[in-house]
Parts: C-alpha cells; sequence; structure tokens
C-alpha cells in the first residue's frame, strides 16, 4: 500500500507541473499583448511608454517566459496568483469572493443527482432486461444528450416567463436586503431551483448509468448466487451484499464528476447569472485577464487531480487486488 | 480477410437488432444530405425552402410560424428554417473534423504508446493524465476565446482536447494483438516498425475506437452548439444551431419558435450519434452473444 501510494503522490506532483507548463504556454502563444489590449479597453491611451513598461514590469511581462513562469509558480505554491490586470486586486480574492457561489451550487447539484441516480440505478439493475427498464435506459441516454443551455433556455421560458412562478435571473431578488430572515431563505431558495436542475439532469443520468452497470457486474459474481443460495431474500442481497461491492467503483465517479460539474457551472452561471466562478473565468477571457484565467484553470485543474487522486487512494483501501495487481512493468 | 468481413457481418446483424440504432443512422444520413445539398435547398430561389439564410426582411421580424415561415422568423425577419438547415453544415463539419483530429492524433499516440511500451507508454500516460485534469469546457473556450473564434480554431481546439480516450483504446487494442502471429509474420519477413504499426495492427486496433468517434462527434456537436450559444462560436452572420439559440435568449420573453427548434436539432443530432455509438459498442462486446 505504501510503494502505491508513493507512486500516485509522485505522478500527482509530475501531472500538477504538465499542468502549469501546458497552460501557460497555451496562454502566453496567445496573439497579441495583454497590456496593449487593456490599455486599449480602458481608455489609457494618453499613458507613457515609460508608463505602460511599469505596467509590464510589475506583471514580470518584460521577463523570458521561462522566468515568467517561475515566478508564476512560486506564487501557485503560496496561492499569489498576481493582481487581476482589469481592477488591480489579488486575483486569489477575487476567486475566494465568487468560489462559495459556485460550491452551493455544485454541492447541491451533486447531491441531488446522486440522490436520485443512484437508488434508479439500483432499481433497473435489478429489473434489467425488462420493457419498464429497457425504457428507463433510452430515457436516460436521450436526457444526457440534451443540451443543458437549451434546457435551461425552456425552463426560463415555462417556469419565469409563463407561469411567473420561479425567477428568471439572478441569485436573489432586487429588494433582497429588505427582507426578515426566513424571506431571504426562501428568496435564495427560488432562485436556487432552475440552476440546480440545469446542473443535475444529466449528472443524475450519469449516476443511473454508473451504479447500475457496477452493481450489474457484482451480481453476477459468485458469492451473490452463494447468498441467495443460503436464502436471502431479494432485498438482502441487493443491499449488504450486492450494494456494498458496488459502490467501490462508484468512488472512482467523484473524481471524473468534478470537471464535468465546473465544465456545467460556466453554462449554467452564465445563463442564469449566477455569480460564481464560472462567470469570472467568462468574463476574465472576455478581458483579456490572463492572471485570473490562469489562476482559475490551474485551481480547477489541480482541485480534478486532487479528487482524482483520492478516489484512486479509497479505491486502493476498499479493493485491495488494486494495489497489489497495479505493480508497474 | 475473410474471417473480418464475416466478423462486419455479425456486427452490422447485431447493430441492425436495434430498431432505434438504425432509425438514427437514416436520419444521421438525411442530415448529411441536408448539409451537403443546403444551398439549393434553402434559398431565395429554392421551391423547398423559398429563403436564403441571411435574407434579411425587417418589415417581417419575430413573426411566429406561419404558412410562409413555417418556423417563424428571428429579430433581423431571417427564416429560422433556412437558418437550421444551414446550420448543419456547422455542426456536421465541426463533429466530424474535430473527431478526425481526435482520431488521428489519439491513434498515433496510442499506437506509439502500445507499440513501443517503456518510456514511449509512460510519457503517453502522462500527458493524457494531464489533459483529462482540465475541465473540458474550460479549457476548449480558452483556446477559443483567445485565438478568436472561428470555424477552424473550434475543429481544432476540439479535436486537441478530445483525443485520449481515442489514444486510450489503441493503446490497450495494441497491447493486445502486438505479439499475435500476423505481428510476428510481419517483423520476421523484414518490415519497418512504422510499416507494422500502420499497415498491420492498427487497421486491426480501430474497431473499438469507431464507438468512441460516434460519441466524439456527438460531445463535439454540443460544445459547439454551448460555444456559439455563449458567442465564442462560429461567428456571425453564420447560420449555427447555436447562434440562433443565442438570440432566442435575448427575446426569452417572447419568441419561443427561436428557443425551440434549433434546440430540438442539436438535441435530436447529439442523440442520434450517442444511440450509434451506444448500440455499436454492445454490437462489439463479445459477450453480448
Amino acid at each position: 500500500m505504501g510503494s502505491y501510494v508513493a507512486r500516485r503522490l509522485l505522478y500527482g506532483v509530475l501531472t500538477f507541473f504538465g499542468i502549469t507548463i501546458a497552460v501557460f504556454v497555451l496562454l502566453h502563444s496567445v496573439p497579441g499583448d495583454p497590456i496593449a489590449f487593456y490599455v486599449g479597453t480602458h481608455g489609457m491611451g494618453h499613458l507613457s511608454r515609460a508608463a505602460l513598461d511599469a505596467l509590464r514590469h510589475e506583471h514580470h511581462l518584460d521577463r523570458p517566459l521561462a522566468e515568467q513562469y517561475l515566478w508564476w509558480v512560486r506564487g501557485v505554491f503560496t496561492l499569489d496568483f498576481g493582481r487581476s490586470i482589469v481592477d488591480h486586486r489579488p486575483v486569489f480574492d477575487r476567486i475566494l469572493e465568487k468560489l462559495p457561489n459556485t460550491i452551493e451550487l455544485n454541492v447541491i447539484a451533486f447531491l441531488l443527482s446522486a440522490a436520485l441516480g443512484v437508488p434508479i440505478g439500483l432499481w433497473s439493475a435489478t429489473r434489467s432486461g425488462r420493457p419498464a427498464e429497457r425504457a428507463s435506459a433510452v430515457l436516460f441516454f436521450l436526457l444526457y444528450s440534451l443540451p443543458s443551455f437549451w434546457v435551461a433556455l425552456l425552463l426560463m421560458q415555462f417556469f419565469s416567463v409563463k407561469l411567473g412562478v420561479l425567477p428568471l435571473l439572478g441569485m436573489t431578488s432586487d429588494n433582497y436586503l429588505e427582507f426578515g430572515a426566513l424571506q431571504k431563505l426562501i428568496d435564495h431558495g427560488r432562485h436556487l431551483v432552475l440552476p440546480v436542475i440545469t446542473l443535475s439532469y444529466a449528472q443524475m443520468a450519469i449516476f443511473a448509468r454508473f451504479s447500475k452497470s457496477a452493481v450489474t457486474e457484482v451480481i453476477r459474481q459468485d458469492y451473490i448466487t452463494t447468498a441467495r443460495a443460503k436464502g436471502a431474500g431479494p432485498g438482502l442481497v441487493l443491499w449488504r451484499h450486492a450494494f456494498r461491492n458496488a459502490l467501490i467503483p462508484l468512488i472512482t465517479l467523484l473524481g471524473l464528476t468534478i470537471p464535468y460539474l465546473l465544465s456545467g457551472s460556466i453554462i449554467v452561471e452564465q445563463i442564469f447569472q449566477w455569480d460564481g466562478i464560472g462567470r469570472l473565468y467568462f468574463d476574465s477571457i472576455l478581458s483579456r485577464d490572463y492572471a485570473t484565467v490562469l489562476a482559475l484553470t490551474v485551481i480547477t485543474a489541480v482541485a480534478t487531480l486532487v479528487a482524482s487522486l483520492l478516489s484512486d487512494m479509497l479505491y486502493a483501501l476498499a479493493d485491495p487486488r488494486i494495489r497489489f495487481e497495479d505493480n508497474p512493468r | 480477410m475473410r474471417d473480418q468481413v464475416a466478423a462486419g457481418t455479425t456486427r452490422w446483424r447485431r447493430f441492425r437488432r436495434s430498431r432505434l440504432a438504425v432509425w438514427a443512422l437514416v436520419y444521421v444520413a438525411a442530415v448529411c444530405v441536408i448539409a451537403a445539398f443546403a444551398p439549393l435547398i434553402a434559398s431565395d430561389s429554392s421551391p423547398i425552402v423559398p429563403f436564403g439564410p441571411n435574407s434579411i426582411d425587417l418589415a417581417r421580424r419575430l413573426e411566429p410560424p406561419d404558412a410562409i415561415h413555417r418556423l417563424g422568423t428571428d429579430d433581423l425577419g431571417r427564416d429560422v428554417l433556412a437558418r437550421i438547415i444551414h446550420g448543419t453544415r456547422v455542426s456536421l463539419s465541426v463533429g466530424l473534423m474535430a473527431t478526425a483530429i481526435a482520431l488521428v492524433v489519439g491513434s498515433v499516440l496510442g499506437a506509439l504508446a502500445g507499440y513501443y511500451g517503456g518510456a514511449a507508454d509512460w510519457i503517453v500516460s502522462r500527458l493524457i493524465e494531464v489533459v483529462l485534469c482540465f475541465p473540458f469546457l474550460l479549457l476548449v473556450l480558452a483556446i477559443v476565446a483567445l485565438f478568436r473564434p472561428s470555424l477552424l480554431t473550434i475543429m481544432i481546439a476540439l479535436g486537441l482536447t478530445s483525443w485520449t480516450t481515442e489514444a486510450r483504446f489503441v493503446r490497450a487494442e495494441f497491447l493486445r494483438i502486438r505479439d499475435m502471429d500476423f505481428a510476428q509474420a510481419a517483423r520476421a519477413s523484414g518490415a519497418r516498425d512504422s510499416r507494422i504499426i500502420f499497415r498491420h495492427l492498427l487497421p486491426n486496433a480501430l474497431a473499438p475506437v469507431l464507438v468512441s468517434a460516434s460519441f466524439g462527434v456527438a460531445s463535439a456537436i454540443l460544445i459547439e452548439s454551448a460555444l456559439s450559444f455563449l458567442g465564442m462560436g462560429v461567428p456571425p452572420p453564420t447560420a449555427s444551431w447555436g447562434n440562433i439559440l443565442r438570440t432566442a435568449e435575448l427575446h426569452i420573453d417572447y419568441a419561443w419558435w427561436l428557443a425551440l427548434f434549433p434546440g430540438i436539432a442539436i438535441f435530436v443530432t447529439v442523440a442520434a450519434f450517442n444511440i450509434i455509438g451506444d448500440r455499436f459498442r454492445d454490437a462489439l462486446d463479445p459477450r453480448a452473444d
């Protein structure tokens, strides 16, 4: 186990440097000078050459590329991602400010889709091949093909415009500050409904599909037959014997879910004007705010890396076969 | 050779077992025809849809579907049906080209990793790990936006970020077949490595890759429409499904037809490619019989 963990961690470190180099090279191969762009959009054409050079120096943009990279990676370790070219505030502060909104949305969506998807997957595993199960499999497949921004548009059109029961945009109503505590909670909850649905329906389909195939795989095993032969009822077999073992592959889904949710966040936050890091990312790209784009890309990629490392280790902890089988050739 | 043909027939027979998948295949063929003949089907002089995708009619802005404009008009009075028909070209070309790029990159890297093993395998595996850490849309959005949105940028960005599945499939197949008799025979008769890889092994490793290619087209079409919707896709006035939906967002309180019809086009097309891929995967699975 020790050597397995050590190897995974070493690869994790390598991947981290791979991520940072990839992002850095990508952003700096882009045509166009961020300083020139900034000056152009902020009506600062009157700035002297010396002032421009000072600005460039402040952001280390006058150094060789390799040195710029080292400056930046050193900052990553100390969570210092430099200052935003938009408002000169530290990038990390700007991200921290928006992060809770994104986490709130994603955690609720994740829990909802797991709470609905896993039981549906279990249910269909026990009814494999029957008409109801087949129909639900096709249905989930179609759900997965729905473009989320289209679903969002239709939801807005139906619930907000036609019925007028749910708010169209934003995280709170305009007169939010005048509300009492309970009213505030209700108001915010109403704003959450449509974004959460948009974010979770496809995720739920993935959960259902994944847990179904995991349980189906387990049900074929000999020890399930043994349990049945000993006279255990179908409910007992499913929950005590099958589900507990099917949970192991579900762990890996955890690592796969995070990048998926974050991708979804960009679209959902943009459509519903939810003030999270997805929107911040989009705005930063539009204003060529390199520091913020770099920071967000790296933070999300590293979060994904950590999640996949954790899920690998949980997996190895839960299933001893992994850590003994997976020896390097 | 005969074995391969026989295997192909069996797969096709298994594929046909799902009526839904056959319909999906027919639909995809029909969309391809529409895309190829879009300028003939929908133009100002066409008898079928008598509007071009960019024929502006300011007197008939935002009109709901009627006998003349069967799917309504947008905020410049352009015919929505004509724009959807021309939009097939963007969606299909992005879907197919992005997947082709992913297929080439993934196959070559996967082949090198699987054939040589050792250091090559190690490097490719680490590379895959790095790419998989990035939230897909985030990376594509960054590439497209920073290098200016165009049809070409989108294809390249999607292709260069989605080759990992293909690479893993090809690598696994190569590990399985690289020491089989026919590969040994080629080696014994003095063939160069490149010939063994591309002429002997790769054609035998491609079947599972086609499954992921079908899913790949579906996801590329989905992402392209999302990019266009966010204003980072094919620049207007080019008609694309995502671009129409972008207009729909501006008129959400009124113009339901702008949101409904292009969305259905995206959904059905993406679903068709997913269904084909799913069925194809089952047809390849030897456990299925």
